[in-house]
């Protein structure tokens, strides 16, 4: 395109007033806001785009019927939910940045094909199950070691509603089945999580992602620090007190936790590929012994054992969930799960089943919709419905955007 | 590491554990007490009204030249007279009363080397140098010769041990006594109301910590509305027997952490510590919780065995600081090897509990207003010599240390340094990062030039590690990090020390001139003539490092088994907190059954209470049976924990508590948390917000049919992606955000209107060939373009969109300006003003704004 660098000056200034002034009309507008103006906010909302006109009228239509949830049905339809606004929800789950600028993946894709086939959305952490694109669409096949198929899926731009296909991540991955844990065994997460360090970063971001809870949050010095691994110091620059007031706070109830990703990593050439761009996820099945550990441990549990030698030394997967007693007992643990385990498969379902799952999905959902956390007590009392109405749904996420939708309409 | 405690030698005692009284050993090592008791006597008698004075340090024991008595007659006795005679011969140390005809025992006689040998074998025992008797009387205060009790105890210790075959690493024996049976005492606990505390600290905490400390922000949640959720978060962090070692005074006074009075921490930490001693006085003092099951108690050093069980090889140490002394100004050299290197402490170094010196930054004292200088423990360049002289004797060197670094930050910190100046040493190690240097001078390296563990290794952490470095002719510098050589490779090949200069000093924790301060603490520093080899090494690591006691927990009142313990390993970890590892069951009874006992839950209590944190062992769960009680021991967990240190090692009392312990029980069940309350109602915000990236680009593909992959669109999106808003907050909308919206608008309607096809489907009617001047000249011609980007673009009836009349004015202002040629548009000015126009709605707030 070649346009004049004069005019575009003049053209970028009248833009600029344009927003500007159509941004104070629209404020001034919201007093006289009826169904029609429900209609297009909630799709608006949910698809992140406007609606057609047919459509615009036909959620009016619903709305004025008294059956505004219908209306956000309508608007679940548009392919920009999944495409768009799913997408970019799961986006900052996958990466440590938290970054939303980051391509599709097999963790995103999951996310979106599990609540366009309104699953039950615990299975997010714990199925044996994935994503991919249709193979009608020709694209390269998925990879344990690229991110190509997603990239060509977004690429081409076609509906994600339309071709995502649900697999068994087992016959897709290569893990064995019960090795397999949702998301937390896919390929993007193995890549931000499982890479160096020592795991835990996979059970802190699920955590923050899926628990809305970071690890200042939970902190809580009173439980037994007999699974703290060797690698963490007591004495952080000669200062037993940090450990004692903050460190063991996390660790206590983390490692026990995280120690169920201990046959799982990710192994990249850090010097070639830093980001681990073509990395692979490896897991130690039976029968494996890792070289440093003589075990199916990963070395990397084993890490720095020198730090505290007296520390805990990881011998299998075998988790536990101090958390369930002490003030993270309000995360509200599920009783009919037993609180300990092997592996992420269980351990993922002990997470996915607390009440502070389903209670952060329709936060995350909510904030999305609503543009804002619940803030008042009118906001509280909704969200608490939500809730349950999350939990009546079997899961369902869809059910969450539907209420929130609504309940932010507008007037 | 476990030590050896063989059920023959232990057996050897006969416990008299209720009474408390330690038992008697027979055999050679009674033989030697016996002897030392009454040696112990004589001495006394020796010293009767004498002052335990500090001699002056005559920087060198005795010499051999003025011995003209009979030959040794054994190579023992010549050993003798080498390494223990000859340095304690001498007036200023023991010579002015144990010599020829003074008091007995005359163990530096000068007239008979063999019978000062005779009289000298009373008062050692060279299979445990360190628990002669004479180590004790001088130990003890009896006529030390330097200004540490303790660093004369070490330093004959050294000399013993050399007499008796070298400090080759041969491991003691550690045998277990029954300690003095004794209840746990009372203490205070935290009352179950919090009515107190809601009118002494609540006021301190709700009043300055609810910014942040409440629900739905940050934990503890000590400022929260809920005056017992603030109390159940406040108790871990209330010492209520010294308030001022409470976390929520230290947190103020030592840390700094958000103090009111416009930050005025003296005070703040003052008013909080006064608030807990007020609440702290209105609990009176309570026996233990009498549903407790627990042991008797037990004091650090009162009744701890000692478990160091030495085996650290120090044949050719020259040097050795164990900063045992934890007062006054020096550090003291106890290698035995003369002259002393006693190093001065200046400027911020402080003595660290179990041992060590903390070397930290320059500071002003408040109190005093003195500047304190940066930290540094040096010795006099005559005195420094020794390694001179000793080094470049062998040509080789050992440098061994155990250091906790204060941070991964410093850089070009020196820990130990021999030098001269900023730019001349002997030989540094210093601190970079995560990184361990090793600055040499030799025929083949520039002292300047450091030789550095590998950036990706990370070898240097911020916690206790043992780094020795390594220097011989052949190998070069070799650098060995907690018993494990680093395999990093020394750049030049080995060489000689002969141009080493004799004139530095030793210096500890920074350079001679104090600009390269290294923050951190030293646990124990050596230097030895040779460089260790890899196995003396390991071995020396796994000695470990400070002063360790064995703990024997009684539990004969609990189960049927005479002389029963639980015991724990235990040391002052650092000034803050005291570790306890490896604990294990046994009987000091030689014919014991173990049916089973169930053992489940163990805490360790400090002063009256269970302690808040580190109860490493609470979820132990084991039963003591015949099987697994091996060599009198049934070992109970294998891994360490760190308790927090209240009075201090003199006055901590301890005691274990059980869950369960063969028939008594006490199974506490937590209560549940209490439930957080609601947050309150926060500043409401914009009911609407804006568009993000990707949905910014489907809006503009959906308002205009052009589809988002079109190469010039992908290309424009791809490139100002991640300059378009990424959240909604309205008020968050930068210009910036604008600028990358106009682009990709722009791109939009290019598309649009470069396609002839769609541009007739989107703008019906309108002339397209017209030129700039007669397009636009009429108001229906502009409705052609205008209406069908109102109605596609900003909808129709929508009381929220902007009005019409508003947009198509500001439109029309628009196509003024661009038509304004002066009759000298160009051919494609039409086209232009269209894509503007169209722009300047697809890039507005009507499509923005969600």
């Amino acid at each position: 395109m070649k346009i004049k660098a004069g005019i575009f000056s003049n053209t970028t200034g009248k833009l600029r007033q344009s927003v500007i002034l159509a941004l104070g009309i629209i404020v001034a507008s919201q007093s006289v806001a009826g169904p029609r103006e429900q209609a297009k906010r909630i799709h608006d909302r949910i698809a992140g785009v406007p609606p057609s006109a047919a459509v615009l009228d036909q959620m009016e239509a619903e709305i004025q019927a008294g059956n505004p949830e219908n209306a956000a049905a309508i608007a679940m339809d548009n392919d920009g939910f999944y495409d768009v606004t799913l997408k970019n929800l799961a986006a900052p789950w996958t990466n440590e940045a938290m970054s939303s600028f980051v391509a599709l993946n097999d963790y995103s894709a999951t996310v979106i094909g599990l609540v366009r086939d309104d699953r039950d959305f615990r299975e997010l952490l714990y199925d044996d199950v994935v994503y991919i694109g249709n193979a009608s669409l020709g694209l390269t096949p998925y990879s344990n070691s690229d991110n190509d198929h997603y990239e060509e899926l977004e690429g081409i731009g076609v509906s994600l509603q339309d071709n995502l296909v649900r697999q068994a991540q087992s016959s897709v991955n290569g893990l064995p089945s019960d090795a397999t844990a949702g998301i937390m065994t896919s390929r993007a997460a193995a890549q931000a999580f499982f890479s160096a360090g020592t795991n835990r970063a996979m059970f802190r971001f699920t955590l923050l992602n899926h628990l809305c809870n970071d690890l200042e949050q939970v902190n809580d010095t009173s439980r037994a620090p007999d699974r703290i691994r060797q690698d963490v110091s007591r004495s952080p620059g000669g200062d037993s007190r940090t450990f004692l007031n903050s460190c063991v706070g996390c660790h206590a109830g983390m490692d026990p936790l995280a120690q169920a990703f201990a046959y799982y990593d990710y192994e990249y050439d850090a010097d070639a590929d830093p980001e681990g761009l073509f990395g692979q996820m490896v897991y130690n099945t039976i029968g494996t012994a890792d070289p440093e550990t003589g075990t199916r441990v990963q070395g990397k549990y084993h890490i720095n054992a020198t730090t505290f030698e007296h520390g805990f030394v990881t011998p299998n997967d075998e988790w536990e969930n101090y958390w369930r007693a002490g003030q993270n007992a309000v995360l509200g643990w599920d009783e009919g799960l037993p609180g300990s385990g092997e592996g992420a498969k269980s351990m993922g379902m002990e997470l996915a089943h607390s009440e502070a799952f389903a209670q952060c999905q329709v936060k995350k959902v909510f904030k999305n919709v609503c543009l804002r956390e619940p803030m008042s007590s009118a906001d509280q009392s909704e969200f608490a419905s939500m809730v349950a109405n999350f939990k009546g749904a079997n899961y369902n996420l869809k059910q969450v955007f539907s209420d929130s939708a609504v309940y932010c309409k507008g007037p | 590491m476990m030590y050896p405690i063989t059920t023959s030698k232990r057996k050897q005692y006969q416990a008299q554990s209720q009474t408390g009284e330690g038992a008697m050993k027979v055999s050679q090592h009674s033989i030697f007490k016996f002897m030392a008791v009454a040696f112990t006597a004589l001495l006394v008698a020796c010293g009767s009204g004498q002052e335990n004075l500090d001699n002056p340090n005559t920087g060198s024991g005795g010499t051999s030249e003025n011995y003209s008595g009979p030959a040794p007659i054994s190579a023992d006795v010549q050993n003798f007279k080498l390494n223990f005679w000859d340095n304690l011969v001498s007036d200023q140390r023991c010579g002015t009363c144990h010599n020829t005809g003074g008091q007995s025992p005359t163990f530096v006689r000068e007239d008979d080397i063999n019978l000062a040998y005779t009289a000298a074998n009373t008062i050692v025992d060279l299979d445990d140098p360190a628990n002669s008797a004479i180590v004790s009387k001088v130990g003890g205060g009896h006529n030390c010769w330097l200004g540490s009790d303790s660093a004369c105890a070490d330093t004959i210790t050294s000399y013993i041990e050399r007499w008796a075959g070298g400090a080759g690493g041969a491991q003691k024996e550690v045998v277990l006594r029954a300690p003095e049976i004794k209840d746990p005492g009372a203490t205070k606990a935290f009352p179950e109301s919090s009515a107190e505390f809601a009118s002494t600290i609540y006021p301190l905490l709700s009043n300055y910590c609810s910014d942040c400390h409440v629900e739905g922000q940050q934990t503890p949640y000590l400022g929260s509305e809920d005056i017992d959720v603030s109390y159940a978060a406040a108790q871990s962090r209330i010492d209520l027997e010294v308030a001022s070692s409470s976390r929520l005074v230290q947190r103020l006074r030592t840390e700094f952490h958000n103090c009111w009075y416009n930050g005025d921490c003296t005070t703040s930490s003052a008013e909080m510590q006064t608030a807990i001693e007020n609440f702290s006085s209105t609990i009176s003092v309570e026996e233990l919780d009498p549903e407790l099951v627990t042991s008797k108690a037990l004091s650090l050093i009162d009744d701890g065995i000692a478990a160091n069980t030495g085996g650290r090889f120090e044949d050719n140490v020259i040097a050795l600081y164990e900063f045992k002394t934890g007062e006054g100004n020096v550090a003291y050299d106890t290698s035995g090897i003369e002259p002393a290197l006693n190093l001065t402490l200046n400027g911020n170094v402080d003595w660290v509990g179990g041992w060590g010196i903390r070397v930290g930054s320059a500071y002003t004292d408040e109190d005093t207003m003195l500047n304190i200088a940066n930290g540094k423990a040096q010795g006099s360049t005559s005195a420094s010599r020794k390694l001179y002289d000793q080094l470049t004797a062998t040509g080789e060197y050992t440098i061994e240390a155990w250091v906790v670094p204060n941070n991964v930050t410093q850089e070009d910190a020196r820990i130990v340094s021999y030098s001269g100046s900023a730019t001349s040493r002997n030989f540094a190690l210093s601190q970079t990062l995560y990184n361990y240097q090793i600055l040499h001078r030799s025929s083949t390296s520039d002292q300047n030039e450091p030789f550095s563990t590998a950036d990706a290794d990370e070898r240097l952490q911020a916690t206790l590690q043992h780094v020795v470095v390594t220097y011989t002719p052949a190998d070069g510098r070799r650098i060995y990090v907690n018993g494990e050589f680093t395999e990093d490779a020394d750049p030049d090949e080995g060489g000689l020390l002969n141009d080493w200069d004799n004139s530095f000093a030793f210096v500890l924790g920074n350079e001679t001139d104090s600009n390269s301060l290294w923050q951190g603490t030293l646990r124990m520093v050596a230097i030895h003539s040779r460089a260790l080899n890899e196995e003396q090494i390991e071995q020396n690591y796994s000695v470990g490092v400070g002063e360790k006691f064995f703990l024997l927990f009684s539990v004969s009142h609990l189960i049927d088994v005479e002389d029963a313990f639980v015991v724990f390993e235990v040391s002052q970890f650092d000034s803050y907190s005291y570790l306890f590892t490896t604990p294990f069951f046994t009987s000091l009874s030689e014919d014991i059954t173990l049916d089973n006992i169930p053992v489940e839950g163990i805490k360790i209590g400090i002063n009256g209470k269970e302690a808040t944190v580190g109860q490493a062992y609470k979820n132990l769960s084991t039963t003591l049976n015949d099987t697994d009680y091996v060599d009198g021991r049934q070992t109970l967990a294998d891994i360490g924990t760190i308790i927090l240190l209240e009075l201090g090692p003199d006055d901590d009392e301890f005691f274990l508590s059980f869950e369960r312990i063969g028939n008594y029980e006490n199974v506490v069940v937590e209560a549940a948390p209490p439930a957080p309350v609601s947050p309150v109602d926060d500043t409401p915000v914009a009911d609407i917000g804006l568009k993000t990236f990707d949905e910014i680009n489907i809006t503009m593909s959906a308002l205009t049919g052009i589809d988002k992959t079109e190469t010039a669109i992908d290309n424009t999106y791809r490139t100002i992606r991640q300059q378009l808003p990424s959240v909604e907050t309205i008020d968050g909308f930068l210009s910036a955000h604008q600028m990358a919206v106009t682009q990709l608008a722009i791109q939009y309607c290019n598309a649009l209107v470069e396609d002839s096809s769609l541009r007739a489907t989107y703008f019906p009617g309108f002339n397209f060939g017209a030129s700039a001047e007669t397009a636009f000249d009429t108001p229906a011609e502009r409705d052609l373009v205008i209406n069908p980007l109102l109605s596609n673009m900003v909808g129709s009836n929508l009381d929220s969109q902007p009005e019409d009349t508003a947009i198509e004015s500001e439109l029309n202002d628009l196509m003024d300006i661009l038509t304004s040629c002066s009759g000298a548009c160009d051919a494609d000015r039409t086209e232009t003003v269209v894509k503007a126009t169209c722009a300047a709605v697809l890039g507005s707030a009507a499509t923005l704004v969600q």
